[in-house]
C-alpha cells in the first residue's frame, strides 16, 4: 500500500479532529446535547433590570425600519419593537402572534385574517384592520418594495379588504397555501400603524425606543402598554453594535454586557472557562455552494452530482464549526414539515465523482469559486471545498472577493460561488430561490417539472399531499439541483450567568431570533 | 564665513520692501497649498470610490437586492445620476457648510462625523501629550546617565516595544487589566453616544495606555540621541568646565538645542496617531473616526467617506505646517532673515 505523505497528514488531521470533536461530546453527555451548553443559574423569573447585549453584524447602515431589515442587529430591534402576524415558536413552527385566526379558502387563492383586540401600538394608536392592510400594501409598494415583498408577492395588495375593525380579506392572484409561513419568518412582516412614522417608529412589541444611533448603540425601554400580561421581565435593553468577535468576548468576560452572539466555536472554552454561559442552537440558516445550471460547466448534471460528492460533510462541519450544527443533504428547509428526511445522506464518494466526470468527459475540470466574509464561516468552507476536491482531480480555485463586490453587480450571476440564508419554510424558500420567476435565483434553476409540482402545492390546503408534492420536488433537488448544502451552522452566543430564560432555538438568529421579552436579570 | 566681495551688498541702505517674515509667509503659502491638496484628496476619493465594486444601494441592500429594490434606493439616493453630478452636487454643498447626508441611514453627516471627531481627538491628543511627555522626560535622563544600568534596560525595552504591533500591546493589556488578570478598567469602550469622552475617563484608560505604550519609544530614542549630541557639544564642556549645576546643563543649555529635531518627530508621532487610532479604536470598539471610517468604506456611504478622510487630511496638513512652525520658532538661525 502506497500513502503520500500529503495523504498520512490529512488522514492524522481527520482523525485528531473526529477524536477532538468526540471528546467534546462526550464531556457534554451523548450525542448532540445542547443542554450542557445551557445551563442557566438565574433561578426564576425576576421584574426590572437592564439587559446589555453586544452583538457583532451590524453597521452604520443598521435601521430600525420593520419594512428593510438587512443587517443582523436591525432583527435584534426590529424583533422587540414590533410583532408580526403569525411568528415562529423557538422549535421553528408557525405561532399566532397578532392574528387571533388565520384561515385560507379551499383553493387557498384567499386568506382572511382576524387581530387579536385591545392590542395597542407605542403611540397609543389601537390596532385595527386598517393597520393590516396598510402593512402589506407599504410591504408590496411597487416603487419601493420592502424586503419581504419578494415571498408575498402572490398578495394582491390593492384587492384587500377590511371586513370588519379588526378583520380583513386577502385575495391573492395566484394561490398562496403557506402564506402563514411565509408570514412567520421573523423580521420581515412586522405590523406597523398607518402613517407609520420612520422617525418615531412604533409597533406592539414588548419595548419601545428610547434612543438609537446607527453602527453605535439603541436603548430600548419596557412598554407598559405590552397585551401579554406579565411581560416583559426587563425594565430597559441595551444594545450595542461591536466590530468584531475579540472586543465583543472580552466585553463579556469583563462583565461589561450579558448576552453576546454569533461566536465562533474557538471561543467557546475561553468564554466558558470564565464561568460564562454558551448558548448553542441548532440553525435552520443555511450556507450554500451555488451552481449555475443553465449556462458553463455545471449545466452538465453529472458535473453537478461530482461537486456534491467530493464534500466530506462532517469533516467540513468539523473544521467550520467545531463539528456542531446539522449535516446537510443539498436540500434547504432543514426544520420544514415537508422536509424529507427519508433522503440517503449523501457522502462523500470520491470514485463515483471521478467517474460522474468522466462521463462528462470533464477530468481535471478546473473551476473558480467565489467566496466572501458573508457569514460565519463561509471562506473557510470554501477553502476546505477547493481542499477535497483535488482529491477528485478537480482544480479549485478561490476568490475571496469583498463582500460588496460579492454583492455588486455579479451577485445572482456568478457561475459558482456562496450565499447565506436565515431559516424558511420549505415552499417560501422555493417562491425565493428556485423558482424561474424566484427574486434570488442564483443558480439559474428551470424544471418544468419542478414547476409544475409547486404550482400543485401551493394550491391545495390539504397537508399531506402538500408534502407528497414537496418530497417529489426535494428528490428532483436531491438528484440534479444546483445547491451544494453541506450543512446547517450551528448559532452559538454567549451570556453571563446572571441572564436567565434564554432558549436554544432552530430558527437560526442568534439569541432565540433576539426575543428579549421572555429574558430576565437575576 | 562671508567674504570680503559680499561685504558692501550687505552693509548697503536697507531696503524698503517689507522685513521678509518666514513664519508668516510658511504659513501662508503652506495653508493655499493645503487648500488645493484638500480639493486634490477629495476628488481622488470620489474617483476611487467610483471604482469600487458596488455602490452605497448594493452595500445597503446586501443579499436582499432584488433589481426593484435596487432600483428603487438607487433612485432615492440619487446613484443613478451622472457621476460628475453627484461630485458636484456634493462640492457646492461642502461650500456651503453642508456636507450632506449618509447615504447608509439619512443622517446629516455633520451630526454623524462631529461627535466621531471629538472622540478622536481627544485619544490623540491625550496619547500624544502623555507620549511625549513621558518619552521627552526619559530620553533626557537616559542621555544624561549614558551607559548607566537605567539607560540600558530603557534603551532594550524601547526597541522590544517598537516591535510590537498595537493590537499585540491592546491584547496584552486587555488580559492583565481588564479581561482575566484584574478588571479594573472596562474591555471595551462603549460611551453612551452623545456623551462627552471626558465623561467616560474609565473607557479611556487602555485605549490612550495602548497608543501611548506604541509611541514613547520613537519620541524617547530621537530625544535621547539628540540629548547625547548636545551635551557632547563644545557649549555644554564648556558651561561644564566653568561649574554649571548639572540640572542647569541639561535643562538649559542642552535641552533647547536638542528639543528641535525631537519636535519632528513628535509631529511624526500626531501624524501616525491619527492612522494608528483606527487599529486601536476597532480594538476596543471606540467609538471614533477610524472606526467609522472603516464601516463607510463597507457601506459605499461616499458623502461619509468624504468628509472624515477631509477631517484626516486637513488634520495631517495642520500637524505638517505647526510642527514646521514650531521648529523655526526654536531654531532661531533658521527664523532670522538671511541676505
Amino acid at each position: 500500500m502506497t500513502f503520500s505523505r500529503r495523504e498520512f497528514l490529512k488522514a492524522g488531521l481527520a482523525g485528531s479532529l473526529a477524536v477532538g470533536t468526540a471528546g467534546l461530546l462526550d464531556a457534554c453527555g451523548t450525542g448532540n446535547t445542547i443542554k450542557a451548553f445551557t445551563t442557566s443559574t438565574a433561578g426564576k423569573p425576576r421584574m426590572g433590570g437592564q439587559l446589555r447585549a453586544g452583538l457583532t453584524g451590524g453597521s452604520t447602515a443598521d435601521t430600525l425600519s420593520p419594512l428593510n431589515p438587512i443587517t443582523n442587529v436591525d432583527f435584534s430591534r426590529i424583533n422587540n419593537l414590533y410583532e408580526p402576524l403569525v411568528g415562529l415558536t423557538p422549535g421553528a413552527l408557525p405561532v399566532n402572534v397578532l392574528a387571533e385566526e388565520l384561515t385560507s379558502n379551499a383553493k387557498a387563492t384567499e386568506w382572511t385574517v382576524r387581530v387579536k383586540q385591545g392590542i395597542t401600538f407605542h403611540n397609543g394608536r389601537t390596532l385595527t384592520a386598517d393597520d393590516v392592510i396598510y402593512t402589506f400594501q407599504q410591504i408590496l409598494n411597487p416603487k419601493a418594495p420592502g424586503a419581504a415583498a419578494a415571498g408575498l408577492a402572490s398578495i394582491d395588495a390593492k384587492g384587500m379588504t377590511k371586513l370588519d375593525a379588526y378583520t380583513v380579506r386577502i385575495p391573492c392572484s395566484t394561490p398562496f397555501a403557506t402564506l402563514h409561513q411565509a408570514l412567520a419568518i421573523p423580521g420581515y412582516s412586522d405590523i406597523i400603524p398607518v402613517g407609520f412614522n420612520p422617525a418615531a417608529p412604533a409597533g406592539t412589541g414588548p419595548f419601545k425606543v428610547k434612543s438609537f444611533s446607527p453602527g453605535t448603540q439603541s436603548t430600548f425601554v419596557r412598554y407598559d402598554g405590552y397585551w401579554q400580561s406579565g411581560l416583559p421581565y426587563l425594565d430597559e435593553i441595551v444594545i450595542t453594535d461591536y466590530a468584531d468577535q475579540t472586543s465583543q468576548v472580552n466585553s463579556l468576560l469583563a462583565g461589561q454586557v450579558d448576552a453576546v452572539n454569533l461566536l465562533s466555536e474557538d471561543v467557546i472554552s475561553e468564554v466558558q472557562g470564565e464561568s460564562k454561559n454558551v448558548l448553542l442552537s441548532p440553525g435552520g440558516g443555511w450556507n450554500p455552494f451555488t451552481m449555475r445550471v443553465d449556462t458553463g460547466t455545471f449545466s452538465d448534471v453529472r458535473i453537478r452530482q461530482a461537486m456534491r460528492l467530493v464534500v466530506d460533510r462532517q469533516q467540513m462541519l468539523d473544521l467550520v464549526f467545531g463539528g456542531f450544527g446539522t449535516l446537510g443533504n443539498d436540500v434547504f428547509g432543514i426544520w420544514a414539515p415537508e422536509y424529507d428526511h427519508s433522503l440517503p445522506q449523501r457522502h462523500q464518494d470520491i470514485d463515483q465523482a471521478k467517474s460522474l466526470l468522466k462521463a462528462a468527459g470533464a477530468e481535471g475540470l478546473h473551476v473558480t469559486l467565489v467566496t466572501s466574509d458573508i457569514a460565519q464561516g463561509t471562506v473557510l468552507a470554501a477553502q476546505v471545498f477547493a481542499q477535497r476536491a483535488s482529491a477528485a482531480g478537480i482544480s479549485v480555485s478561490v476568490d475571496d472577493v469583498t463582500v460588496n463586490e460579492f454583492y455588486g453587480t455579479n451577485y445572482l450571476k456568478w457561475q459558482f460561488a456562496q450565499d447565506y440564508w436565515f431559516y424558511n419554510f420549505y415552499l417560501p424558500q422555493v417562491s425565493l430561490a428556485t423558482l424561474p420567476t424566484a427574486s434570488f435565483n442564483e443558480t439559474h434553476w428551470d424544471n418544468s417539472r419542478y414547476d409544475s409540482l409547486y404550482a400543485q402545492a401551493i394550491a391545495t390546503t390539504d397537508t399531506s399531499l402538500r408534502t407528497e408534492l414537496a418530497h417529489e420536488m426535494q428528490q428532483i433537488e436531491y438528484n440534479e439541483g444546483g445547491y451544494i448544502i453541506p450543512f446547517f451552522p450551528p448559532v452559538i452566543d454567549g451570556f453571563g450567568t446572571n441572564v436567565g430564560g434564554l432558549v436554544p432555538s432552530k430558527i437560526g438568529l442568534s439569541l432565540n431570533a433576539y426575543d428579549f421579552k421572555g429574558v430576565w436579570l437575576s | 564665513m562671508t567674504t570680503a566681495t559680499e561685504a558692501p551688498e550687505r552693509v548697503g541702505p536697507p531696503s524698503k520692501a517689507p522685513r521678509p517674515h518666514p513664519i508668516r509667509d510658511l504659513v501662508i503659502k503652506r495653508s493655499l497649498i493645503g487648500i488645493l491638496t484638500l480639493v486634490l484628496v477629495s476628488i481622488l476619493v470620489f474617483v476611487a470610490t467610483q471604482t469600487l465594486p458596488g455602490n452605497a444601494a448594493s452595500a445597503v441592500l446586501q443579499n436582499t437586492a432584488t433589481p426593484a429594490r435596487l432600483h428603487a434606493l438607487e433612485v432615492q439616493l440619487g446613484l443613478n445620476r451622472p457621476a460628475v453630478e453627484q461630485y458636484w452636487t456634493w462640492l457646492t454643498g461642502v461650500l456651503h457648510g453642508n456636507f450632506g447626508t449618509s447615504l447608509a441611514n439619512g443622517q446629516p453627516v455633520g451630526t454623524l462625523v462631529g461627535g466621531r471627531i471629538l472622540n478622536s481627538l481627544v485619544l490623540v491628543v491625550l496619547a500624544g501629550a502623555i507620549g511625549t511627555l513621558i518619552g521627552v522626560g526619559l530620553g533626557v535622563l537616559a542621555a544624561a546617565r549614558r551607559d548607566s544600568v537605567f539607560d540600558r534596560i530603557l534603551s532594550v525595552a524601547s526597541l522590544a516595544v517598537t516591535a510590537l504591533p498595537e493590537f499585540v500591546v491592546a491584547v496584552v493589556l486587555v488580559i492583565f487589566f481588564a479581561a482575566v488578570v484584574v478588571h479594573w478598567f472596562p474591555a471595551v469602550s462603549v460611551f453612551v453616544p452623545g456623551t462627552a469622552p471626558w465623561s467616560n475617563p474609565k473607557e479611556l484608560v487602555l485605549p490612550v495606555a495602548t497608543l501611548v505604550i506604541v509611541v514613547v519609544p520613537y519620541v524617547f530614542r530621537m530625544m535621547r540621541a539628540s540629548m547625547i549630541d548636545a551635551l557632547e557639544s563644545d557649549y555644554v564642556q564648556m558651561a561644564r568646565l566653568k561649574g554649571v549645576p548639572k540640572w542647569r546643563q541639561l535643562f538649559v543649555h542642552a535641552l533647547p538645542n536638542a528639543i528641535a529635531p525631537t519636535i519632528q518627530v513628535i509631529g511624526l508621532t500626531f501624524l501616525y496617531l491619527a492612522g494608528g487610532v483606527v487599529v486601536v479604536e476597532y480594538m476596543f470598539n471606540y467609538p471614533g473616526l477610524g472606526q467609522a471610517l472603516v464601516s463607510a468604506v463597507s457601506d459605499r456611504d461616499i458623502p461619509q467617506i468624504q468628509a472624515i478622510v477631509l477631517v484626516l487630511a486637513a488634520f495631517y496638513i495642520a500637524v505638517n505646517i505647526l510642527t514646521d512652525v514650531i521648529a523655526l520658532a526654536v531654531s532661531p538661525r533658521r527664523r532670522l532673515p538671511r541676505s
